[in-house]
């Protein structure tokens, strides 16, 4: 047994101590805390749709299984969706919902299956018995993608899946499959080799053992894509998939590729099919009116047969045989039975799947490239749901602003900027276009405000002067002596550190600008593999030609200048090479063979130039475009003479950027297909980041340098943002072992910043959360607190307890925020509500002490509170408005304080009749004491003025005006003449010792 | 305090981690936390809470009585605004503008009965209340061993439809006290959401334990703290107080 031990040691060791970078050790698991993400979106272009599914009796409860970012549920009729699969992988095929249990059993296929060059892949299938809010995993780990699930509507336990399965490889993990134990185990029922997946599958509506499935022969390469061959075929079973048979009786000759099918839900024996054939002209749709015995063929119009790969939904209406849809660039709907058709209405294009509601076919449901629309009037008008923030960002940039801005492009949804932080939340008013088409990297000028985007393969490269509104295009042009340019669809661009104008592009070569694009210089050879056999792009997309220039290849695909030498730049190509140049560009260096363990050609996806050292970089490899799924991260510091493997086990899908920190070398951030992962020991241990930040495509990270905040640009969920990582930079094996550490904290502002936050259409539109800008404790547990109390108080300079907070109790970074303010003052009780009154007066500039008391420990913590520059106010200015505010804040209290005497001595049966009147008099002076908080409310008296200024002068950048002192002096001289009033009364009153009276103390308490 | 402690850590190692049922996490749960005899002479519980909303402090008492009565009373500025009050038959709120009582919708108040019967716990004689419970596993839960337990009560009612009313208890493997608690929200915007309670700083009243502080917002989201600051049992408190003012019956009497 020792032996076994010592041996299962030894291995785990093996590849440990080969990797290893530092002698620290330490593990971030469960350690995040409160360090959460907050998702931004933008929402207003929303993002992919791969499926559409219906509740089968509610029609309030639709589902929309997204392309990169999970299923969303909508508890209205589509007017808001919620997330409901944010612990698993974001890319998914199909949803389904069990008939018999609809509002308990759902299952998730994940692996989205309309296959684009950026399609994503998912993990497997899922099933929920709770209606979503606990998932467990069925299997089929290597699916990649699942094209659709059928469950008998007869029999629950009896299950479907049509496994499309890999795009980059041959997969035997394919066809379809069926439980009869609802998901536990699993039989392959269709099957026909290692390139031929299942693509569509339905179930006859009267008949649960008749099946129908289409199975599809198609490959993908990072250079070509091939859909079709002998292997394509639509299938039938009749006996619930014990035999099956190619039913092609009036299908086209020759080799097919992507079918569709559909079955008429109230006529059986109707099905249509939309055929990818050899020959165009019999590409289209069939019909069949035997239940698939025979097929015509009605139609081949450009709707039904435009790139069979992304688009092949055919949905019948379920009350009418002859109105089906078909999904497309419009997306097109008949009337006729398929005889003819006409385009859906206005709405983003690229449409994957329709849906008609259960009960009234005018109502429709669409997913498309830019999230899901709603029609009432039969597909006529199309609405766009607001609130689905599923934007996938190919890349993403921050700049200095403050706040800053975050810049990036999207699949099919152009180039963005939009703010971090805006009044009200961040909506989709905020965000400003940057280019059409395809997005891909936006950069902003590092000093002039000037930034650049680009369309796919740099069709268009956009250098745009934001100040003077005006566009140019930069993009390089082919030079004499070169041969012609070759650019990546997601073609990159870089600014350099040391000289702002500097600007460059890859295509096969480095192109460098030092004037923002107006004149290029190649300062490279072709830095690519230069392999012709995949520069054929002109011939691929199988039996339709599909040359979007998506599958351009033998490209530059990243390129970085090194922030500490404008000499040194590094290259990565899509075809695996890295190369490194020390003079500028010219001479360089492929450095790709030294790199262990790496396949050959695996795409080069990013290079991180460090600063910390000349020679550090990081290099990441994505190799799922050959069907490699492991990530592939290494790091040099030789500029590339070695590498040192910096992955580890339990890191999870193709890794696609990474980000060091700027402080600790050993703090790394990893975005992979499946989420982000965090290492604080330089690699010897990974963690994945779970905190509101789903395992969803993070395609690229940047740490802005102000906030310390990263920012994510996730491919489906849009914008994530972690606030301030600096907590990470402190934890070494020392601090974890404290009974509770404290992180440093820089100078805390008290931010002067407001606006006016418009709000309108938020009901049902998405707002970005926004940053949390007050001043904040953080500090370490190394276990959660759950027995006795457990405080903290923030004390000022004189040690006076002038606030009390909520500690966190959770284990790791707790966060706690103040709001920077004292308590409001206790105000005079009246008939209605001072509104005045709710303001908290914010502290003065200074020292502070938090300190938490957790059973009998104490731990205490200083920080500094500072101004905010940009109010412009002198020390002076400072000093006069804290000091009128105190005024008010004790008169409030002392004006309250009267008020309660005046009610104890009216309530007192011992005081005169003629007292109680005075005393009654004088109350209406100080607070109202009729009406109610709406239209019935009175006329302000003393105590609303005073809380109305208070409020007014607190709520401020600004010090108090001339006429705001003005104000408050007349305010002063009523309250000093009822002080007197009331003195005045109060020595008449005889029986004040058999009246119990608070004193200040006890009532101010 | 130092008692109790020692009492977790004794039925924790008593009995493996694995072969806990359901039943014995809530037995286990309920002698930790005083013993349900306890539980059982509870008549009511009267709780000053205080919440901190940007710098601004709002205090307000819960009060929950053994017969399903139950209000909260907000105190600003003096004015004591009631809200969620239950007398067994009607709930109802003061507007905040007119500063007078209404009734809320029929569903609320059908709602809010099946809610009385939580007192003095939920799972509390959960069978004899119609509830069930089920074991779903372990978790670690950000670092911190968790059992997981489904409480299921009697359907609710949203919008006419009869729906599941479940939430998911995260108990503490360690001492047996729930630390975390997920429902899924049924009506308003956030429908569809789930709601999260943190709870910590269990403390001894009288020899029942509480969790003085708890922490409501969305999953996943930044939720508001609440500090208890006092908890009294059995308190006196004038059955009047949980009445509805009928204003419009009173009126009619009148004429």
């Amino acid at each position: 047994m020792k032996k076994l031990i010592l041996l299962v040691f030894g291995f785990a060791l093996l590849p440990f101590s080969s990797r290893a970078q530092n002698n620290s050790s330490i593990e971030l698991k469960n350690l995040f805390g409160d360090l959460r993400a907050r998702h931004i979106g933008p929402a207003l272009m929303s993002g992919r749709i791969n499926d559409m599914e219906l509740h089968p009796t509610n029609n309030q409860i639709i589902y929309a299984g997204t392309a990169g970012g999970g299923v969303w549920k909508s508890n209205d009729a589509g007017t808001t969706f919620n997330p409901i699969f944010d612990d698993h992988s974001q890319s998914i095929g199909a949803v389904a919902i069990d008939p018999n249990d609809p509002d308990n059993v759902i299952y998730v296929g994940t692996g989205e299956t309309w296959t684009r060059n950026s399609v994503s892949y998912g993990d497997g299938l899922y099933k929920s018995t709770d209606g979503g809010s606990n998932w467990k995993k069925l299997g089929f780990d290597k699916s990649e993608r699942i094209a659709n699930i059928i469950i008998n509507p007869k029999n629950s336990k009896e299950v479907y899946i049509a496994v499309l399965g890999a795009l980059w490889s041959d997969s035997d993990e394919r066809g379809v499959y069926k439980s009869s134990d609802g998901g536990e185990t699993w039989r392959k029922i269709l099957y026909v080799n290692e390139q031929t997946g299942a693509a569509d599958m339905t179930m006859d509506p009267e008949d649960p053992s008749i099946i129908y499935a289409s199975m599809w022969e198609f490959r993908r390469t990072a250079w070509s894509f091939s859909s079709g061959g002998e292997n394509s075929a639509l299938y039938k079973s009749t006996d619930a998939g014990k035999t099956w048979n190619k039913i092609h009786n009036g299908f086209p000759d020759g080799q097919l590729g992507r079918l569709a099918i559909a079955v008429a839900p109230s006529d059986s024996n109707v099905l249509y099919t939309v055929i990818e054939a050899e020959d165009s002209k019999r590409k289209g749709l069939y019909k069949s009116d035997d239940a698939g015995a025979n097929w015509k063929q009605l139609n081949n119009d450009f709707g039904i047969t435009v790139r069979p790969f992304y688009f092949s939904r055919i949905t019948v209406d379920p009350r009418n045989p002859d109105i089906l849809v078909k999904g497309g660039l419009t997306g097109s709907i008949s009337k006729d039975g398929g005889k003819t058709f006409k385009s859906l209405g206005n709405m983003h294009s690229d449409i994957h799947d329709i849906v008609f509601d259960i009960h009234d076919s005018d109502r429709m449901y669409a997913g498309t490239d830019g999230g899901v629309y709603r029609s009432w009037n039969g597909g006529t008008t199309m609405e766009i749901v607001e609130n689905l923030p599923l934007s996938q960002f190919y890349h993403i940039s921050v700049d200095e602003a403050e706040p800053y801005n975050i810049y990036g492009g999207l699949q099919d949804n152009g180039s963005w900027y939009g703010p971090s932080s805006s009044s009200g939340g961040i909506n989709a008013g905020d965000w400003s276009s940057i280019g059409p088409g395809d997005g891909f990297r936006v950069l902003k000028h590092p000093t002039k405000n000037i930034i650049y985007s680009e369309m796919q393969g740099a069709e268009n490269v956009w250098r745009y002067d934001v100040d003077n509104r005006l566009v140019k295009t930069i993009q390089p042009l082919e030079q004499s002596g070169y041969e012609d340019l070759r650019f990546n669809w997601n073609a990159p661009m870089a600014i350099s550190a040391h000289q702002p104008d500097r600007f460059y592009m890859g295509s096969q070569f480095l192109h460098k600008s030092e004037d923002m694009g107006d004149t290029w210089k190649i300062i490279s050879p072709d830095l690519s593999t230069n392999n012709s056999t995949k520069q054929q792009q002109v011939d691929s997309g199988g039996l339709s030609m599909d040359n979007s220039g998506a599958e351009n290849h033998t490209t530059i695909f990243t390129i970085a200048e090194s922030p500490l030498d404008e000499n040194i730049i590094w290259v990565g190509t899509d075809d695996g090479n890295v190369q490194v140049t020390k003079d500028g560009g010219k001479n360089w260096q492929n450095v790709v063979s030294n790199v262990q363990g790496l396949p050959s050609n695996t795409w080069t996806y990013h290079i991180e130039a460090s600063v910390h050292g000349k020679g550090i970089a990081y290099a990441v490899f994505d190799g799922h475009n050959s069907g490699d799924m492991q990530p592939y991260v290494y790091k040099t510091i030789d500029f590339g003479m070695t590498w040192t493997n910096i992955i580890t086990d339990n890191v999870i899908g193709t890794s696609r950027n990474i980000q060091e920190d700027y402080e600790n070398e050993n703090l790394l951030f990893l975005g992979t297909e499946f989420g982000l992962y965090i290492t604080a020991d330089g690699g010897n241990h990974w963690e994945r980041f779970t905190k509101n930040v789903p395992p969803v495509a993070v395609h690229f990270i940047d740490l802005q340098k102000q906030t310390n905040d990263l920012v994510l640009g996730t491919h489906g969920r849009g914008i994530i943002i972690i606030e301030d990582i600096s907590p990470l930079r402190e934890i070494t094996t020392e601090v974890l072992k404290a009974k509770l550490h404290f992180f440093n904290s820089k100078p805390m502002k008290l931010s002067d910043e407001s606006g006016f936050s418009g709000s309108f259409g938020s009901e049902t539109q998405f707002v970005g959360e926004n940053a949390n800008r007050s001043p904040q404790i953080k500090y370490l547990l190394p276990k959660r607190h759950t027995f006795g109390k457990m405080i903290m108080e923030i004390k000022d300079s004189k040690g006076e307890v002038i606030s009390k907070l909520t500690p966190g109790k959770s284990k790791g970074i707790n966060i706690v925020s103040w709001s920077g303010t004292i308590r409001q003052p206790k105000i005079a009780k009246g008939k209605t509500l001072a509104f005045g009154g709710f303001a908290t007066p914010r502290v003065q500039a200074g020292s502070y002490t938090a300190v938490i008391t957790k059973g009998k420990e104490v731990y205490e913590h200083s920080f500094e509170i500072v101004y905010d520059k940009r109010s412009s106010l002198t020390s002076a200015d400072r000093k006069m408005k804290y000091d009128i505010i105190s005024k008010m804040y004790n008169m409030t209290e002392d004006l309250a304080y009267m008020v309660y005497q005046i009610d104890a001595f009216v309530e007192s049966p011992k005081t005169k009749g003629k007292l109680k009147l005075k005393l009654n008099e004088l109350k209406k002076t100080l607070v109202i004491t009729t009406g109610d908080n709406y239209v019935s409310s009175a006329k302000p008296e003393l105590r609303e003025k005073l809380a109305d200024l208070f409020s007014k002068i607190i709520g401020s950048y600004d010090k108090p005006s001339n006429s705001e002192s003005e104000f408050l002096s007349i305010i002063e001289n009523r309250y000093l003449k009822a002080k007197e009033d009331f003195d005045k009364i109060s020595e008449k009153i005889k029986s004040k010792e058999d009246i119990k009276l608070k004193t200040f103390e006890e009532f101010t308490e | 305090m130092k008692k109790i402690l020692l009492l977790a850590i004794a039925i924790s190692t008593s009995i493996n981690v694995n072969s806990q049922t359901a039943e014995e996490i809530l037995t286990n749960y309920f002698e930790i936390t005083g013993g349900v005899e306890k539980y059982a002479k509870l008549d009511g519980i009267k709780m000053s809470i205080k919440v901190n909303q940007g710098g601004m402090e709002i205090p307000f008492e819960v009060t929950q009585l053994k017969n399903g009565n139950q209000m909260t009373v907000i105190n600003f500025q003096g004015l004591e605004l009631k809200q969620g009050v239950f007398d067994g038959e009607v709930l109802w709120n003061t507007n905040f503008q007119t500063q007078k009582a209404e009734k809320s919708d029929q569903e609320s108040t059908d709602n809010m009965k099946l809610e009385a019967l939580d007192f003095p716990d939920p799972f509390y004689n959960y069978k004899e209340k119609g509830y069930t419970v089920e074991l779903l596993g372990n978790e670690d839960l950000e670092g911190t061993e968790t059992y997981k337990i489904k409480l299921t009560k009697k359907q609710m009612t949203v919008d006419g439809k009869k729906v599941e009313n479940s939430s998911i208890y995260f108990f503490d493997a360690e001492n047996f006290v729930p630390i975390v608690i997920h429902s899924e929200i049924k009506t308003g915007p956030n429908k569809g959401m789930m709601s999260e309670t943190k709870l910590s700083d269990y403390q001894e009243v009288e020899g029942l334990f509480f969790a003085f502080s708890q922490v409501q917002g969305i999953k996943d989201g930044v939720g508001q703290p609440l500090t208890i600051d006092k908890i009294e049992l059995n308190p006196t408190v004038d059955a009047s107080a949980f009445k509805f003012p009928e204003e419009i019956k009173e009126q009619g009497n009148k004429k």
